[in-house]
C-alpha cells in the first residue's frame, strides 16, 4: 500500500501504552492528559515540526464493535417470531475483538520524506507546559519500549516499527511544501483584497498600486510576509 | 401516487399560507404556563378555535380571522407531557434558538443578550392570530385574554419592542403585531418588505398541497428530465415519508402526538434600512449597471416586480421582460416569476452566487455542470427547503436611519430544524463553500461585522473581457431581535395535550 501521494506522505503510528498504574493513574490516562494539555494553533508543537499539513494525536482504548440491530420494542408482532430471528441474528454477528493494550495513535499528513519529517519531530517538537519546556518524549514516555529511544535515529526506527500503512490523505492540500502553500494562501487573500480595493482605477493608477502591492507582499520571499504554521486568525 | 392530507387535522398556514389569502394582519402572543392542570385547560379552550388547513380562506363565507398554537420544549415540559414523549424531541428544539447562536451566526448586535426583553422570559406557548382586518384581530385577541382569565394557570408575557398607541417607542408590549406593507395611500396592500423588495414569490410545493401542475414549476424539486415535481410531504409534515424515503427522525412518540405536526422557526429580524439605503447608494456609484440592477444582484430578483435576474441580467433584458410581464395573464405572470434554475447561469454572471435567493434555494444547481454528479440535480437542495409563513412588522419613519422597529417576522416551517433551516443559515448564508465563494457571506442576511466587513463577487460572463465586480464593506443589514423554535402539533395532538392524554407506551 502506498503511504505517499505525490510529494505528500501519510504516516499513521500506533504505539502500545504500557499497562501500568503510577500513583493511582493508568499510563493510558496519563498519556491522554498530556495530549489534552498540548497547546493548539500557533503554539502547537506540530506547528514547529516542518511541513505538517494536518495531524492528530489520541489514545485508542479499544476497537469499536459493530453489531446488527436487535429488536428491543416492548411487545410487538415481531416479538412473537423473535425466538427464531434472534438466534439467526446472533449467529450472523461478527466476532468481537479486543485490543491487548491501549494505543497512542499519531496520524499525520506532511510534505516530503519520512526520515526527514521524523528528524524534524525529534528536533523541533517543543511546547510550553505550565512553564516547563517539553519535547516529543513527554507524549510517548509511557509507550512500550520507548525508554530505548535516545536520539533521532532511535526515534525514527521506533516510529517505523509502530507504523501502519495509511492511504487516506488530507485533500485540502496541494503537493507543495507547507511554506509554499502558506505563502500562496497569503498571496491569494492579499490579491483579492487588492483587486477589491482598486477596482475601477485607470491603467496607470492600477499599475502604480500593483507595484506597491508587490513590494508589500514579496511573492518570492517564502519566509515573510506569510501565514505562520498553525495560524488561526488573520 | 399523490398524497392525501388530513386537512382537518393539520393546523392552518402550513399547507396554504394565510398571507396569500388576504390575511394581511397578524398578532403573535407568547405565554408562560404557571400551572400544568390549568395550563392544559387553557390549551383546550384555545384549541376550540384553532384553525385547521381545511377552513375556507377565500371567497364568501370564508374565515376572516384565524388562531393557531405551538409550543417550545419548555412549554411541553410545563404542560407535563410524559418524559417518554419529551425524550423523543430533537436536540435543536430542546435547546431552543438562543442556545444555537453559534450555529445561526447570532453574534454582535444579533446576540441574544440584545433581543427584545420577552426572550429573557420563559416562553412556553405561541399563539398567532391572522386576520383580514385589524378589527377582527383585536376581537380575537380580546377573546384570548378572556380565556386566560377564565382558566388561569398561564401568563401572557410582555416585552416586545414596538410602539404604543401614540407612536412612542416602548419595550414592554404584550404582543408582536405584523402586517403587510401598504402603498403610500395607506390602503392598497403590497408584497414589499422594508428594503423595497417584492417578497413572497418562491415557496416550496410538497406532495398533497396542490393538484395544479403549474404551481409546481420552479417551486417543487427539479428532476433529471428538467421537470418539476412536488417535494416529499415528510420534508414539512411529520408522519409522512420524506425525500430519503424515511419518516422524519424528529418525531416524538406516540405517533398521535407527532403525526401532522411540524416545527416552526420564529425569528424577529430587524432591517437596518438607513444602512441599506446608504450602502446601496455608495456601492452603485461605481457599479456600471446602476442602482436597481445592483439591488437585484443582492437579492436575485428585481425590487419593483420580483423579476428573476437569471432572465433579466441587465437593464435591456429587464425592459423586455417587463413588457411581456405587463401583457401576460395571471398564470403566465406566475410562471415568468418562478420558472427558472441557476443551471442557466452556472458562472453566476447573471445572478451572483451570494444573492439571497440563490444561496437560500440553489434550485438544483449544485452540480456545477458536472454530468449526473448526483442521482438527481437537486439531491443537495431538496432536503434543505423551508416553507416561509412570516410577515413584515413595523413602519419605516426615516429612510436614512436604522432606528425604530421594522423588519420581518420570519417564520419557517420544516420537519427537521437542524437539517433544513439551521443548515441553510450556517452553511449557505454565512459560509460559501458549496458555492465556491470562500468565506463570502450572503449579502442581505450575512452576519457581516464592522471589524471584518463582508465582500462578495459579482461575476461576469466568462470570455466577456470585463472584470468581475467586487461589492465591498458590506455592513450588517439584518439583525436578529428574538425568536425561538416551536412545535406545531396537529389538532388531534392539541386535544391530547389539553386532556393530559399523551400516551407514549
Ligand atoms: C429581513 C430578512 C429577509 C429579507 C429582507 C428577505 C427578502 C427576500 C426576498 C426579497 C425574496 C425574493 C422573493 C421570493 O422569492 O419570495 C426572498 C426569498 C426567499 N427567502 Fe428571504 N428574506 C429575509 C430573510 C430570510 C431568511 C432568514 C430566510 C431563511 C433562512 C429566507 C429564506 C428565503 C427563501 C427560502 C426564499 C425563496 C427562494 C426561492 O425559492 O427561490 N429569507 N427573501
Amino acid at each position: 500500500m502506498a503511504n505517499t501521494s505525490g510529494k505528500a506522505t501519510a504516516l499513521t503510528v500506533l504505539s502500545p501504552i504500557v499497562n501500568q498504574i503510577i500513583d493511582g493513574k493508568s499510563c493510558a490516562d496519563i498519556t491522554r492528559e498530556r495530549c489534552y494539555r498540548l497547546p493548539i494553533h500557533e503554539k502547537s508543537p506540530l506547528a514547529k515540526v516542518p511541513n505538517t499539513y494536518l495531524a492528530r494525536l489520541f489514545v485508542l482504548d479499544n476497537v469499536y464493535y459493530e453489531s446488527l440491530t436487535a429488536s428491543d420494542s416492548i411487545f410487538n408482532f415481531s416479538e412473537i417470531t423473535s425466538i427464531f430471528s434472534d438466534s439467526a441474528r446472533l449467529k450472523a454477528l461478527p466476532r468481537k475483538d479486543q485490543l491487548k493494550s491501549k494505543y497512542l495513535v499519531f496520524s499525520t499528513n506532511f510534505h516530503g520524506d519520512l526520515d526527514e519529517y521524523l528528524t524534524g519531530m525529534w528536533e523541533k517538537w517543543s511546547y510550553d507546559d505550565n512553564g516547563q519546556q517539553r519535547g516529543v518524549q513527554h507524549i510517548w514516555e509511557h509507550c512500550v519500549a520507548f525508554d530505548g529511544v535516545k536520539d533521532s535515529s532511535s526515534f525514527i526506527s521506533y516510529m517505523k516499527r509502530c507504523q501502519l500503512d495509511a492511504t487516506l490523505f488530507f485533500n485540502g492540500s496541494t503537493d507543495d511544501s507547507l511554506q509554499e502553500q502558506l505563502k500562496s494562501l497569503y498571496l491569494k487573500q492579499e490579491f483579492s483584497k487588492f483587486a477589491a480595493a482598486n477596482q475601477g482605477k485607470s491603467a496607470a493608477d492600477l499599475q502604480q498600486a500593483f507595484k506597491v502591492f508587490i513590494e508589500k507582499v514579496q511573492p518570492e520571499n517564502l519566509d515573510q510576509p506569510s501565514w505562520v504554521p498553525g495560524q488561526s486568525t488573520p | 401516487m399523490t398524497q392525501n392530507l388530513d386537512l382537518t387535522d393539520i393546523q392552518g398556514n402550513i399547507v396554504k399560507a394565510y398571507g396569500s389569502s388576504g390575511f394581511f394582519k397578524a398578532r403573535y402572543l407568547f405565554l408562560r404556563v404557571d400551572d400544568g392542570d390549568k395550563g392544559r385547560d387553557f390549551v383546550g379552550a384555545i384549541t376550540s378555535k384553532v384553525t385547521s388547513a381545511n377552513e375556507k380562506l377565500k371567497g364568501d363565507d370564508a374565515l376572516t380571522v384565524t388562531t393557531n398554537m405551538a409550543f417550545t420544549y419548555a412549554g411541553l415540559q410545563a404542560l407535563e407531557l410524559p418524559t417518554a414523549s419529551l425524550v423523543g424531541f430533537p436536540s435543536d428544539f430542546v435547546m431552543g434558538m438562543s442556545k444555537r447562536k453559534d450555529i445561526l451566526g447570532d453574534d454582535g448586535p444579533s446576540d441574544p443578550k440584545y433581543w427584545d426583553k420577552i426572550w429573557q422570559e420563559k416562553v412556553h406557548i405561541w399563539i398567532s392570530i391572522n386576520g383580514k382586518t385589524s378589527d377582527v384581530v383585536e376581537e380575537r385577541y380580546q377573546w384570548i385574554l378572556q380565556q386566560i382569565k377564565a382558566t388561569g394557570g398561564v401568563t401572557l408575557l410582555r416585552g416586545h419592542c414596538g410602539e404604543d398607541g401614540n407612536g412612542n417607542a416602548v419595550d414592554d408590549l404584550p404582543y408582536q403585531d405584523a402586517s403587510v406593507l401598504y402603498e403610500k395611500d395607506g390602503v392598497t396592500p403590497t408584497a414589499k418588505e422594508h428594503f423595497g423588495y417584492t417578497d413572497g414569490i418562491g415557496d416550496p410545493v410538497f406532495d398533497g398541497q396542490t393538484n395544479n401542475a403549474a404551481r409546481v414549476i420552479g417551486r417543487g424539486k427539479l428532476t433529471r428530465s428538467g421537470d418539476w415535481v412536488p417535494l416529499a410531504t415528510g420534508e414539512f409534515i411529520l408522519g409522512h415519508v420524506d425525500e430519503a424515503m424515511e419518516y422524519p427522525q424528529t418525531a416524538p412518540r406516540p405517533d398521535l402526538l407527532s403525526n401532522n405536526g411540524t416545527y416552526m422557526v420564529y425569528r424577529k429580524l430587524h432591517e437596518n434600512v438607513g444602512t441599506f439605503n446608504k450602502f446601496l447608494d455608495e456601492q452603485s456609484k461605481d457599479y456600471p449597471g446602476g442602482k436597481e440592477l445592483l439591488a437585484a444582484k443582492f437579492s436575485g430578483r428585481w425590487r419593483d416586480n420580483g423579476a428573476p435576474l437569471v432572465h433579466t441580467p441587465d437593464n435591456e433584458s429587464k425592459a423586455e421582460w417587463d413588457k411581456k410581464f405587463a401583457a401576460a395573464d395571471d398564470a403566465t405572470q406566475k410562471r415568468m416569476l418562478t420558472d427558472f434554475t441557476y443551471n442557466e447561469d452556472i458562472s453566476g454572471a447573471k445572478c451572483p452566487f451570494s444573492a439571497h435567493t440563490r444561496r437560500i434555494n440553489p434550485r438544483g444547481s449544485l452540480e456545477y455542470g458536472v454530468k449526473d454528479a448526483f442521482h438527481t440535480p437537486g439531491a443537495l437542495v431538496d432536503r434543505r427547503r423551508i416553507l416561509r409563513r412570516g410577515l413584515p412588522y413595523g413602519k419605516v419613519k426615516d429612510e436614512t436611519s436604522d432606528k425604530g422597529n421594522h423588519g420581518i417576522i420570519f417564520m419557517a416551517l420544516n420537519a427537521d430544524i437542524k437539517r433544513q433551516f439551521e443548515f441553510v443559515q450556517q452553511q449557505w448564508i454565512n459560509y460559501a463553500n458549496d458555492f465556491k465563494q470562500g468565506n463570502d457571506k450572503e449579502v442581505l442576511l450575512g452576519n457581516h461585522s464592522s471589524k471584518d466587513p463582508g465582500k462578495v463577487v459579482l461575476q461576469v460572463e466568462p470570455g466577456s473581457g470585463k472584470p468581475p465586480h467586487f461589492v465591498n464593506n458590506i455592513p450588517r443589514l439584518v439583525e436578529t431581535r428574538g425568536g425561538d423554535y416551536f412545535f406545531i402539533p396537529s389538532i388531534g395532538a392539541l386535544k391530547l395535550i389539553a386532556g393530559g392524554l399523551v400516551d407514549p407506551t
